[in-house]
């Protein structure tokens, strides 16, 4: 195919592609994150039930299908359900603001038992209830009556009655203490817990229950969200084969009131039939129209089911002495207890003059009386349906974002985003004019099909989403800079403009993939090792950087291919290459050594701060909470922090905050880690005090188990990177390339490490990864140099590496200020007009590119110089072009002068070539490159050693001393007249 | 904490070798290995003789580099000079 047809297939690819793509903008929705629409975030850590040791990755996939089911049935749109590391799961649930509901829905256990209630009841309970319809014995009764009495209960309230005729103990303790006494049924294979289970009671009268139950004792004393508990309470065992169950009592309609304190029950665990044995749970209606759950049963559940029915119902015929009322008969009836997560969900009778053979199971059960509402039924319904988990499930954070500060951010980040591209065009059209132009364009087809692939794939666009998409704006201009500085260098060598088009691309293609796979491998990192919410900024980097090398190269080249025979293409003032253009002519090398030591302070000052002032690590990383509330009456912080500690909320921090969006009396809350319960009662007691505003309830916990994952997937993703980077630089220039690399990233994360402990600003999750991405990025810069070092080498086969490198920065240094000044527009643009979050993104990309600019040129490629110096070639090139100017290594190499020195060569070729050992090196610093040699006043030096043939080498060195001396004297003159 | 301390410190002073001799070992990046390597090492061995954890940090922590870098560097210099007089 011919370069023209080519060029007209491209571009016809290329502008279809773009109509696609914006059908597909106008067709379909972009899939917003929790932090762009508002929602709810879990994250859940899983834990064995007691019937398994350890959670499996099966266990992991299966509780996770189990959630995506149970959200499905909430009518979440778009939920996002992940693994996250080995044993955590996260929940995203776009739009959901009934943090409680969602909590309960997706993260119970729903483990599901049927009991036959009085053969299961233990001691006194036995005692007192086992006998319904009888009068408890007096003894048993009365000693239950002042047990509840002592633990402050009010025996003569309904509720309380209720429960202590049914045997009930007031307090968890005195249940546990019952139950711990009980015989351990070793190996119990039809226990709903094979193991014994531990709980942690207030060592302080009446005992309350901290925590428990759980399968080992040590997770007593942290909460799930990590927080710590006494370490002087009460440890009570509960043997295998027996359960700690609760009850509330019912109201007058027969509901459980869960307003009430429960009541406790030890249980020998003997469950008649499990969640396993039910079908086609469903919410219906009872015969008082209040919601109840029905199911069916499985074949070997309604054989269960039938006999524990017969079973209660001939008991309850038994007590019964001769033949008795419908009245009498439900009194003396015995119970089928259904237990969901140890909780008596309800438990009805079983009627023996109704069923006097039990219920036939085929025509199935139900459960009624326990819902508040119609969702509590369907959501119990839902549940059973979907069937338990094989885990238990903790919380470990939680994070509610309000629609309103969603749609702010939205906001932010689209006008950040804009403004954005419309400076890095305004700055490339003025910059490079006609090419500029044409970047333009290919920015424009870069932002639609890429905004189009988001849409597509979906990646569901996040904050840190946005921030990436800025960055690979200023990806994609910096590819064109990469070619337009190019083609503008073949230009002012005299090539035609075809040529020169051609010529640009072709050596600037190398310099762009090195830089992009760089950038590639970096998001790709990030993406596996990092954590959801920086997920999509890697996604959104990753996918922008592959659409930029189709638009910024393939594209542009295609445009310009075509339009290079044009009229428009004639003059190179229209690609802004007219003059001589920007002459470098500054000794980067020489100067190296002030840039080091301007480095070196600055490290030091920033090593001072980190040790004294530490960094202000984010509840990310340190666990905490953090509340964002907007309330409605005006209030200050003191009272706000007076209201909390009322509710039992302490150490906090509350701090008002400006926020116009949410009116004027936004506060933000930051303390330890709070429970789920904690925020919801910190919610309530701000609701009653002062109000809250339509969607002004914003909150983010997390746990220190969570806290520690984040930092260690930042910290393997920063070693992977520097190790991922470092490797491919060895692998395509030359290994001792990639040292200075390796050098200039740990400089660039010191110093950014330095800056953030300097200003005190926080440091997330989001930081991290934004500085992470920049670190590749950054590497851009170095990878210019290095690449133009690599074609230099060869081409300036008699300089000093010193020199190379010298000449390799003036000829490439323009590109690297207008690639770091396009980024920094954009980064800019997000810190002014981003909101906070996006602000705290651009803050590190800000410091990363300063710190990436500065690093590549004047730390990076100097070290590279005064490492490769050592090589017995390049010093052999040195000691040479000393002898040749006095002693003195110029900054530049002449080129004729290297004419000459090639020359000599050629003498030299002849005579026997001097043997230089490194260790003879005359050197002031490792990075000097303006030097005079020790003994530049007879230009041998140590070098001229013997060799065994003396008199030819004094021979050649006399000549060459003869021809330096004029040498010298004609550069003399000539600068003398003022030209070089 | 207090590792990243004694690494930036050895990292920051080994930017002024710049104005010694080259005569480390393998040069500049002899001298950076010395500088980083002695500065954690020296600083881990005092902190924990001190009985600091490593996650406490104070201006002692960025002091006690300073001899671990000097160190460091010493020894990479020493084998430099003596790897050279050994090749004469």
């Amino acid at each position: 195919m011919g370069t023209r047809r080519r060029n007209l297939f491209v571009l016809l690819f290329v502008l279809g592609l773009v109509g696609i793509s914006a059908l597909i903008i106008a067709n379909k929705e972009t899939k917003l994150g929790l932090d762009l629409q508002g929602g709810l975030e879990l994250v859940y850590k899983g834990q064995p039930t007691g019937t398994t040791n350890e959670v499996s990755s099966e266990d992991i996939d299966a509780s996770i299908s189990i959630i995506e089911k149970r959200i499905n049935e909430l009518g979440v749109s778009e939920p996002e359900v992940a693994r996250l590391g080995s044993d955590e799961i996260t929940v995203s649930l776009p739009g959901v603001t009934d943090a409680r509901r969602a909590e309960e829905q997706v993260g119970s256990t729903a483990q599901l038992f049927y009991y036959d209630w009085e053969p299961n009841l233990i001691g006194p309970q036995r005692a007192i209830g086992g006998r319904p319809g009888i009068q408890p014995p007096e003894g048993p009764l009365k000693a239950s009556e002042k047990r509840w009495e002592e633990a402050g209960r009010n025996v003569n309230k309904e509720e309380s009655k209720q429960l202590i005729f049914a045997g009930a103990y007031p307090t968890a303790y005195d249940a546990a203490l019952l139950a711990s006494e009980q015989e351990p049924v070793e190996n119990c294979q039809d226990c709903s817990v094979a193991r014994p289970r531990y709980y942690l009671f207030e060592k302080e009268e009446p005992h309350d229950l901290i925590a428990g139950p759980e399968l080992a004792k040590k997770d007593l004393y942290v909460s799930p969200t990590g927080k710590k508990r006494p370490k002087d309470g009460i440890v009570v065992e509960v043997p295998a084969g027996t359960i700690l169950v609760s009850e509330y009592p019912t109201n007058s309609e027969g509901q459980l009131d869960e307003t009430a304190e429960p009541g406790w029950y030890a249980l020998k665990d003997k469950p008649a039939l499990s969640g396993n044995d039910i079908t086609d749970p469903e919410q219906s209606y009872g015969p008082n129209n209040e919601p109840v759950v029905s199911f069916g049963f499985t074949d070997s559940g309604q054989q269960a089911f039938q006999e524990v029915t017969r079973a209660i119902a001939q008991r309850g015929q038994a007590q019964a002495i001769g033949p008795v009322s419908g009245e009498e008969a439900e009194a003396l009836s015995g119970h089928f207890a259904v237990i969901l997560d140890n909780e008596v969900k309800t438990r009805p009778i079983i009627n023996f003059s109704e069923n006097p053979d039990g219920i036939d199971g085929r025509t199935g059960a139900q459960i009624s009386g326990g819902f508040k509402d119609l969702s509590e039924a369907q959501d119990l319904a839902t549940t059973l349906q979907i069937g338990a988990l094989p885990i238990n499930l903790k919380l470990v954070s939680q994070t509610q974002v309000s629609a309103t500060l969603g749609s702010e951010a939205l906001d932010e980040g689209i006008t950040a985003g804009l403004i954005g591209l419309a400076l890095a065009v305004l700055f490339l059209v003025s910059y490079y004019r006609f090419l500029g132009l044409i970047a333009s364009i290919a920015l424009a087809a870069y932002g639609l099909i890429f905004f189009a692939l988001i849409d597509l794939i979906p990646i569901t666009l996040t904050l840190p989403g946005i921030a990436g998409l800025v960055l690979t704006i200023g990806v994609a201009a910096d590819s064109n800079i990469v070619i337009f500085e190019r083609i503008k260098e073949e230009v002012r060598a005299g090539r035609s403009m075809s040529s020169a088009i051609a010529a640009g691309y072709k050596h600037g293609i190398s310099t762009i993939i090195d830089a992009n796979v760089i950038t590639l491998l970096t998001a790709f990192i990030l993406f596996v090792l990092a954590t959801a919410g920086v997920k999509g900024f890697a996604f959104t980097l990753g996918v922008g950087t592959i659409v930029s090398l189709l638009t910024a190269v393939v594209f542009t080249q295609a445009l310009l291919g075509t339009m290079s025979r044009s009229r428009l293409l004639r003059s190179p003032n229209v690609l802004g290459a007219g003059g001589e253009g920007k002459q470098w002519r500054f000794d980067f090398m020489g100067a190296s050594r002030w840039f080091f030591s301007v480095s070196g302070v600055i490290l030091l000052i920033g090593g001072f701060a980190l040790a004294t002032k530490q960094l202000n690590f984010g509840i990310d990383f340190e666990s905490g909470t953090r509340i964002k509330v907007a309330l409605q009456q005006p209030t200050d912080e003191e009272e706000v922090r007076d209201v909390l500690e009322g509710a039992g909320i302490e150490g906090e921090e509350i701090q008002q905050v400006d926020d116009p969006n949410l009116g004027s009396n936004v506060f933000q809350i930051q303390s330890h880690q709070l429970e789920p319960g904690e925020v919801r009662k910190a919610e309530a007691v701000l609701v009653d005090e002062f109000g809250i505003v339509q969607d002004g309830f914003d909150s983010t916990s997390v746990g220190p188990t969570f806290g520690e994952q984040i930092a260690n997937s930042a910290i393997t993703a920063l070693i992977f990177s520097m190790l991922v980077i470092c490797g491919y630089v060895a692998l395509r220039f030359e290994p001792k390339f990639a040292i200075p690399v390796l050098i200039a990233i740990l400089h660039d994360i010191l110093i950014t490490a330095g800056v953030y402990s300097l200003t005190g600003k926080e440091v997330s999750s989001g930081t991290v990864a934004a500085f992470l991405t920049i670190l590749g990025y950054s590497i851009y810069d170095t990878i210019i140099v290095f690449d133009r070092i690599r074609e230099n080498v060869p081409r300036m086969p008699r300089a000093a590496f010193s020199q190379i490198v010298n000449r390799s920065m003036s000829e490439v240094l323009t590109r690297s200020l207008a690639t770091s000044f396009t980024t920094l527009l954009g980064v800019l643009s997000l810190m002014v007009f981003g909101g906070p979050v996006l602000q705290d993104f651009a803050f590190a990309m800000l410091v990363g590119i300063a710190s990436g600019t500065y690093s590549s040129i004047f730390i990076a490629s100097p070290v590279l110089s005064a490492w490769k110096e050592r090589e017995p070639g390049f010093i052999r090139r040195r000691l040479r072009i000393a002898e040749v100017e006095g002693g003195i290594v110029p900054a530049y190499a002449d080129d004729i002068e290297m004419a000459k020195l090639g020359r000599d060569d050629e003498t030299e070729a002849e005579a026997p070539q001097p043997v230089k050992e490194p260790a003879a090196e005359a050197a002031t610093g490792a990075v000097a490159t303006v030097e005079r040699t020790e003994d530049s006043g007879n230009g041998s030096g140590k070098s001229a050693s013997g060799n065994g043939d003396e008199e030819a080498a004094a021979s050649a060195s006399a000549e060459r001393r003869e021809r330096n001396a004029e040498r010298r004297a004609r550069r003399q003159a000539r600068r003398k007249h003022g030209r070089r | 904490m207090a590792l990243l301390v004694f690494f930036m410190m050895g990292l920051a002073l080994w930017h002024f070798t710049v104005f010694i001799p080259d005569r480390f070992w393998q040069g500049i990046i002899g001298a950076f290995i010395g500088a980083v390597l002695g500065a954690v090492i020296f600083g881990w061995i005092i902190q924990e003789a001190s009985g600091k954890s490593l996650g406490d940090t104070d201006l002692s922590t960025a002091l006690i580099a300073i001899p671990g870098t000097a160190i460091g560097l010493a020894v990479v210099y020493a084998i430099g000079v003596r790897s050279e007089e050994r090749a004469d």
